[in-house]
């Protein structure tokens, strides 16, 4: 990739595609999707894991096709237009079209993972021997796969539900509680991904007759430790933990990755007395094809060292680190529309483009400011960050729930439960305005109607009950909460309850 | 910012002055101006971002006291629930969608009735179950004759 002659550029350009196409892995969607969503390039015809020793991968030649179907499909995403010019439907529906994308994305990557575990359990001759030393951590990695797929069911229903709701603002509010899933779904299956590496690092070493396990074992176990943590605060559901887990995360891998690279070279000398090494290589090329960690890897090659000290930009194709793309200019795309709808956080993209970029981005605590400005940073949603934190010394505001608890069981019969509990319906108020809603304050205006939150909304919801002649379903409710919700000025904006 | 939020301050002064800036000397008059406008709608001309539509209600409501004209103010949220739910009047096909904005409607109608009327408003909604008004039914002022005999004028 010393692409800086016009001539190389295309060769290039040709095998940057192709390294993306491998490498973003987590952040990109699965083999053989059936739809039109699909803006990333990346469709690894057969994942590089399942291939055999000596099994070159040459993904070069598909790149044009790639790049053909890239520019097709990046249409399909912005055909609403850019912000601003927008109707409220059209921004809804393209906040909803990327949420899509993104579950895609993890989905597909969650798949891969799910596959590949599955395949390092049955692999007698690797990891999976060894009298079972390492199953364990194999089985770990199968166990996140549980709470990761849970994120992605509920973060699927959540969306699900937000195509039913006709209002633009109740279906932007629905992606927003949607989004802390789809966050730490995506995180947490880019740290699967790691994890997946080092298992599959070892199951090639195994076969290949590596044999001493003492230190491995050791090693396995202290890696385990670092992982852990933060594998815990991301399935913890707390917007707190899974934040300062994300804030950490570009650290964490990049310290796997490290780990890796030296357990790599002393499995590489341990093997060079068998006269293997020359295979060991080109397995670590198939190890690193699909993975998280690759960028910060050695090739067990001269390392091209013209990315170092190149610093990340936001070019046309995307981010680009020097000729490497990181990201696609689709998936920033996609991430800025999410952020800028505030359903997902920029520190956590912002630790996922760290970590795409590798270990040089990861050591740095923040991205370039023109790469976060195209990932949707600015001052709107750093605005709305400080006040999610009801930030700079000022008391956090108290949460209320809009369908009164007191009538919680009216609402789970109505299908208010698990992901669309009526504790997810929560809103942050000012003291006066919240005073007001409930009858007191300066409220004292038209005394015939006290218009008072909890019995307005009930007596809505029952009396258009009676007039339906049934129950309302999930969504007339939503519907009609969402219409209180604006004649009260209430901002259509939930957070879910916390404490009492 | 967007710590704005309509109940800062004196808002019922807040309220007068914007509806005298736009020519009206009472929100009975700004109101009535428009009576198929949601309060939502209302509230937004008056400010979009620091005037709510209980807020109107609330004034519209002092208002009808004051005047012994609350029955009159009943009619015309009636008019403007129906009219925001069917913008085309009274269903001509009840299906489960038609169903549930008649239900929506009638609902807030019913919740945004002062006290005083909300047993007129009961028997009212009863009526109109048990004889349902003409398919494009679509009152567009107070003063709707099908809407004055579900709700005659008592007072004065």
């Amino acid at each position: 990739m010393r692409a800086e002659s016009p001539g190389v550029r295309w060769t290039g350009l040709l095998l940057a595609l192709a390294l993306l196409s491998n490498a973003c892995a987590p952040l990109m969607p699965p083999p053989g999707r059936g739809t039109h969503l699909r803006y990333t390039p990346h469709e690894a015809a057969t994942p590089a894991w399942a291939q055999g020793p000596g099994e070159a991968s040459t993904p070069e030649p598909e790149g044009p096709q790639r790049l053909h179907r890239r520019q097709g499909t990046r249409e399909a995403v912005t055909a609403v237009g850019p912000r601003g010019e927008e109707t409220p439907w059209g921004s809804a529906l393209a906040a909803h079209l990327a949420f899509r994308a993104a579950l895609l994305d993890v989905s597909g990557s969650t798949r891969g993972l799910s596959g590949e575990l599955s395949r390092l359990r049955k692999s007698h001759w690797g990891i999976a021997g060894k009298a079972g030393l390492f199953v364990p951590h194999i089985e770990y990695g199968q166990d996140q796969l549980r709470w990761l797929d849970a994120e992605f069911a509920a973060a699927t229903r959540l969306a699900h539900a937000a195509t039913e709701v006709e209002d633009p603002d109740m279906q932007r509010a629905l992606l927003r509680l949607a989004g802390p899933r789809l966050e730490a779904a995506l995180l947490g299956s880019l740290l699967l991904a790691a994890w997946v590496d080092v298992l599959h690092l070892l199951d090639v070493a195994f076969k290949q007759g590596y044999n001493s396990l003492e230190t491995l074992f050791v090693d396995m176990d202290r890696w385990r430790q670092m992982v852990e943590p933060a594998m815990t605060a991301l399935a913890s559901r707390e917007p707190g933990q899974v934040e300062a887990a994300a804030e950490n995360m570009p650290a964490l891998m990049g310290y796997l990755s490290g780990e890796l690279n030296r357990t790599a070279q002393r499995l590489e000398s341990g093997l060079r007395n068998v006269e293997k090494v020359k295979v060991l290589a080109q397995l670590m090329e198939l190890v690193t094809m699909r993975s998280a960690l690759k960028f910060s890897l050695p090739t067990l090659r001269p390392p091209a060292p013209v990315t170092l000290g190149v610093g990340m930009v936001m070019g046309t194709s995307g981010v680009m680190m020097g000729t490497r793309i990181v990201v696609s200019a689709e998936w920033v795309e996609m991430m800025q529309r999410l952020v800028r709808e505030g359903v997902l956080s920029l520190p956590a993209i912002s630790a996922a483009v760290r970590i795409q970029a590798g270990q040089m981005m990861m050591a740095h605590g923040e991205l370039p400011r023109g790469v976060r400005e195209a990932l949707g940073d600015g001052p709107e949603v750093r605005g709305m960050r400080v006040t999610d934190r009801a930030g700079a010394g000022m008391a956090e505001r108290p949460r209320h729930h809009v369908m009164p608890q007191e009538f919680r069981e009216w609402f789970e019969k109505r299908g208010f439960t698990g992901d669309m509990d009526i504790n997810k319906f929560c809103v942050r108020l000012e003291q006066a305005h919240h005073q007001a809603i409930h009858g007191g304050g300066n409220w004292k205006l038209g005394r015939l109607w006290p218009g008072e939150w909890n019995r307005m909304i009930m007596k809505t919801l029952r009396d258009a009950e009676i007039e339906a002649g049934r129950m309302l379903t999930r969504n007339e409710v939503l519907d009609i909460v969402g219409e209180a919700m604006k004649r009260y000025g209430v901002p259509m904006k939930f957070v879910p309850w916390r404490g009492s | 910012m967007s710590d704005r939020h309509p109940f800062q301050g004196n808002w019922v002064a807040r309220l007068y002055e914007r509806v005298r800036e736009r020519g009206y000397d009472s929100l009975t008059a700004f109101a009535e101006a428009r009576p198929t406008a949601s309060l939502v709608a209302l509230a937004e001309e008056l400010g979009p971002d620091d005037v709510a539509g209980v807020q109107v209600f609330k004034g519209l409501v002092a208002e009808a006291e004051r005047s012994r004209r609350v029955t009159r103010l009943v009619r015309s949220q009636f008019v403007r629930e129906l009219y925001q739910c069917l913008p085309d009047g009274w269903p001509t096909v009840m299906d489960d969608a038609n169903r549930f904005k008649v239900a929506k409607a009638l609902g807030f109608w019913s919740s945004f009735t002062p006290e005083t009327h909300e047993e007129r408003v009961t028997q009212a909604r009863a009526a109109l179950r048990a004889t349902p008004p003409p398919p494009g039914w679509r009152p567009l002022g107070p003063d709707d004759e099908l809407l004055l005999t579900l709700l005659p004028d008592e007072e004065v």
